[in-house]
């Protein structure tokens, strides 16, 4: 069941060729490959410590990569060194995190139009009214002078996706987004990110939540210790998978 | 043993007294303003890894945080008279030191609590969680644009608790002023015990005196807290 145009022909939006990665001693990502369409919906599923995270900090540059190449629209991301090179990257690919990131000192407006204005150098009344636009997308109209500290966690994590929107990106990468929530917040930011994948943004999401996954992801990466064992659609990776992990996997958290 | 404060009400006292306390406030300011500029930037270029100025603002902290001011002060007043640079007065087209004792006070103050503003602001800096950091960095904010509009505020607002005490030390440091020759409260009071001899008590009223400035520097430094407060952060 899903809700996307398949453009199966065009290029893909992101395509991520044999990346490896290592801190140190430890080897994280051992060859890496995976691509994402145009309004594509892909889920990350994988024990914690596999390299869910690191693969998502590598597509927006937040880490560099040992070897491989890592291509989003017009980027090779590999050879963007300076910060200044990578704002038109981070421009297009926001990202979403488990602790929601948000900017402690400031209200919900201005998390939403900080970087707008002081990064890409737009237009503070067209970014205001934007973000008024984006907190009542995600159901915050009211809030927008609240501090992030005197919001429930859920509410933050809405916060921090329309800080993403507020971007105006391409790509989105959620980053385990509901994991530090209390179960009845989970759907109500879930809800925001279902929304945001039927209206055809581009998501990556690395996720706990197998219904959500099997819901509205086109494909489906399964990680473990640095390489992706398997992939596909999410009924076949769910229903039928092949790799003793993956099935040692989904019996622990189905 | 009586205590005799008759001598406060002779004007001329007063009028040392009066002009004392403004010295020892204008001092404590300047020098204030001082520490925060090189507390900032210090931290700022440790924090930020500037290459080349690390070790010299490190070997900086530890010269001036860890020796008495009182030696600094010397150090810099004769230091400076015997380099003895002059400006000359636009008034009388005389030649005055460029360093005077009032100059080398607020430098001296600027220098040894700036060295330990230094490290207040930094532990300050290091306080901002990395989350919060990293959440600048995906937005596309450049190392220099998170520090700027991230960390600073975040962890300025983190340094006040320990800052207030650097301020009042700097405010009790101020008395040294009286040993370069600055005619700050310290200085008016010596003056008085030569003609009065009565130490004890104007001793006392120093001691007040120096008890109220202190608490009304606190008590701004509260109100600064207060208005910069981020409400449902920390504690
Ligand atoms: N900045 C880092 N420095 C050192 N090791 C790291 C760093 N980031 C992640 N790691 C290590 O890389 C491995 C994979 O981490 P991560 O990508 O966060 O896994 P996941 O998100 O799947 O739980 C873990 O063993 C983690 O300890
Ligand atoms: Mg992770």
């Amino acid at each position: 069941m899903t809700h996307h145009r398949h453009s199966q022909q065009s290029a893909p939006l992101i395509e991520i060729r044999d990346v490896h990665k290592s801190f140190g001693p430890v080897t994280v990502l051992r060859g890496v490959s995976l691509s994402v369409r145009d309004g594509g919906v892909v889920c990350i599923i994988g024990p914690s410590g596999s390299g869910k995270s690191t693969i998502l900090r590598c597509i927006n540059g937040l880490m560099s990569i040992d070897r491989g190449t890592i291509r989003v629209g017009p980027f090779a991301v590999e050879t963007l060194k300076s910060d200044k090179a990578l704002v038109p990257l981070r421009h297009q690919v926001a990202m979403v995190f488990q602790q929601y990131n948000l900017f402690p000192h400031r209200t919900v407006l201005q998390n939403l139009t900080m970087a707008p204005v002081q990064v890409l150098g737009e237009n503070p009344a067209a970014v205001r009214e934007r973000a008024l636009a984006l907190l009542a997308k995600v159901r915050l109209t009211g809030k927008q002078d609240a501090y992030p500290g005197e919001l429930s966690g859920g509410q933050q994590q809405r916060v921090a996706i329309a800080r993403a929107l507020a971007m105006q990106p391409k790509v989105i990468l959620f980053d385990e987004v509901t994991a530090a929530l209390d179960p009845e917040m989970v759907s109500e930011v879930l809800n925001v990110i279902r929304d945001l994948a039927r209206e055809g943004m581009t998501c990556v999401l690395v996720t706990h939540e197998m219904r959500f996954a099997q819901e509205v992801a086109d494909e489906v990466f399964f990680t473990d210790r640095g390489v992706i064992v398997e992939h596909g659609p999410p009924g076949t990776l769910f229903q039928n998978p092949t790799d003793p992990r993956l099935k040692a996997f989904l019996e622990k958290v189905l | 043993m009586t205590l005799d404060f008759s001598w406060l009400f002779d004007p001329l006292y007063q009028t040392w007294l009066l002009r004392g306390v403004g010295t020892t406030i204008l001092l404590s300011l300047l020098g204030m303003v001082l520490m925060f500029v090189i507390g900032i930037a210090g931290a700022a270029l440790l924090h930020l890894k500037v290459r080349f100025l690390q070790s010299p603002v490190t070997i900086f902290v530890e010269l001036f945080r860890n020796t008495p001011p009182l030696v600094q002060l010397f150090f810099l007043y004769f230091m400076l008279s015997e380099i003895g640079l002059t400006l000359t007065d636009p008034v009388t087209g005389g030649r005055i030191p460029l360093f005077t004792g009032f100059t080398c006070v607020v430098l001296s103050l600027g220098l040894y609590n700036g060295a330990i503003a230094v490290e207040i602001i930094r532990s300050g800096l290091l306080a901002v969680p990395a989350q919060t950091v990293e959440g600048a960095r995906s937005l596309g904010y450049s190392r220099l644009q998170t520090f700027r509009h991230v960390e600073l505020p975040i962890g300025l607002r983190m340094s006040i608790p320990p800052m207030t005490s650097n301020i009042v030390s700097l405010i009790k440091t101020s008395s040294q002023a009286v040993l370069v020759a600055v005619a700050d409260i310290m200085y008016g009071a010596t003056q008085i015990m030569l003609e009065t001899f009565r130490n004890l008590e104007v001793m006392l009223l120093i001691w007040i005196i120096y008890l109220v400035i202190a608490s009304i520097a606190v008590l701004v430094v509260r109100r600064i807290a207060a208005a910069f407060r981020i409400p449902g952060y920390g504690s």
